[in-house]
């Protein structure tokens, strides 16, 4: 198990302090495992579709029967949904919310499960810190907030963002100016980029004290009295684990809220 | 010398980066702290509360990410 690491090949255990890769993508860019046509699949695809089907099987499972008294997997599911109609979509867009909490749904569902592969063991690996999925999802909730803002409000939404009524005459452009660039270009980079860096961060702990911990203990032999040091990051990488644990949660949930929040700037605009 | 540079580089993008976890750490803090307060004083708004000290932090953080990029980019 330890020898087919990506790390154990490159540590010197004798040398260094720490197990880390010569260079950060080797932990991110996974190998090939075969290919469909010229599309080469890779773990990372894999883990995708097992996501997505774990998030189909939930809730067709779940809520299959629709019982009025649920069993104890049914009232979990329907709790999963309940909270993100009531608390994320009613809550902060209103009563016309329960028409976005599908999409909401969907996508807490599915990344809650991706932030998860984080720390389940034998995968290990956060879909959500390759940038293609935060990017996509983020696209797709600007795609979303911006038709619906043109659609509720016709073009007065963008007239309202770049020459706002409310600022004193002389700051307008300047206030509009800052608006225009955080609404349509900061918003959508910063939705992406803080799932993605946030899981980028964690699994680079995890697997550096986790991974350097487990090296220095196998090769005790050659590590000698150093395999100390090992033991003590593999402490702190539980410490980690755990932490990781409410990460991985709160990311999935302030992705979904920020997106909640910005489908409500575009459905009532005006506050 | 071209060796030289990089590390140079490297090293100053990681100073940049700590740069900009600075303002975010302290604003975090002011929003996280005076949501403990919040909710001390009004028990029953802890669940609005903690949605918009969430909101709070998660604008807040946008700075310290833009800087945790521009790390990976230079």
């Amino acid at each position: 198990m330890v020898e087919q690491m990506i790390l154990a090949s490159e540590c010197d255990v004798a040398n260094e302090v720490i197990c880390a890769p010569a260079d950060v993508k080797e932990l991110f860019e996974l190998p090939t495992i075969f290919y469909i046509g010229d599309i080469a699949i890779t773990r990372t695809i894999i883990l995708i579709f097992l996501a997505a089907f774990i998030v189909i099987a939930l809730l067709y499972f779940g809520l299959r029967k629709g019982s009025v008294i649920p069993s104890k997997f049914q009232a979990v599911v329907e709790s999963l949904v309940q909270f993100v109609r009531k608390d994320v979509a009613e809550d902060i867009i209103g009563p016309e919310g329960v028409r976005y909490a599908p999409y909401l749904t969907a996508m807490f569902l599915f990344l809650l499960v991706g932030n998860l592969f984080e720390i389940t063991p034998l995968i290990n690996f956060p879909i959500t810190s390759r940038m293609a999925i935060p990017a996509f999802l983020a696209i797709v909730t600007w795609l979303i907030f911006v038709i619906v803002g043109f659609y509720k409000n016709g073009f007065s939404y963008f007239l309202d963002i770049v020459w706002p009524k409310s600022v004193p005459i002389g700051l307008r452009w300047l206030v509009g100016l800052i608006e225009l660039f955080s609404v349509f270009l900061l918003r959508p980079l910063t939705l992406a980029v803080r799932l993605f860096a946030n899981l980028v961060a964690g699994h680079l702990m995890l697997t550096l004290l986790l991974g350097s911990g487990a090296i220095f203990i196998w090769n005790f032999a050659d590590a000698g009295a150093k395999s100390l040091v090992g033991v003590a990051w593999f402490a702190f990488g539980l410490g980690i684990y755990l932490f990781e644990i409410v990460v991985a949660v709160l990311q999935a949930y302030i992705f979904t809220l920020l997106s909640a929040v910005y489908i409500q700037s575009s459905v009532h605009p005006e506050h | 010398m071209e060796g030289s540079i990089e590390v140079l580089k490297g090293g100053l993008a990681l100073m940049g980066y700590g740069l900009a976890a600075v303002g975010p750490g302290i604003g975090i803090g002011i929003v996280v702290g005076n949501a403990i307060t919040a909710m001390a004083r009004q028990p029953e708004m802890a669940g609005t509360v903690r949605t918009t000290m969430f909101l709070g932090i998660a604008f807040t953080e946008a700075l310290a990410l833009i800087g945790f990029v521009l790390f990976f980019i230079a």
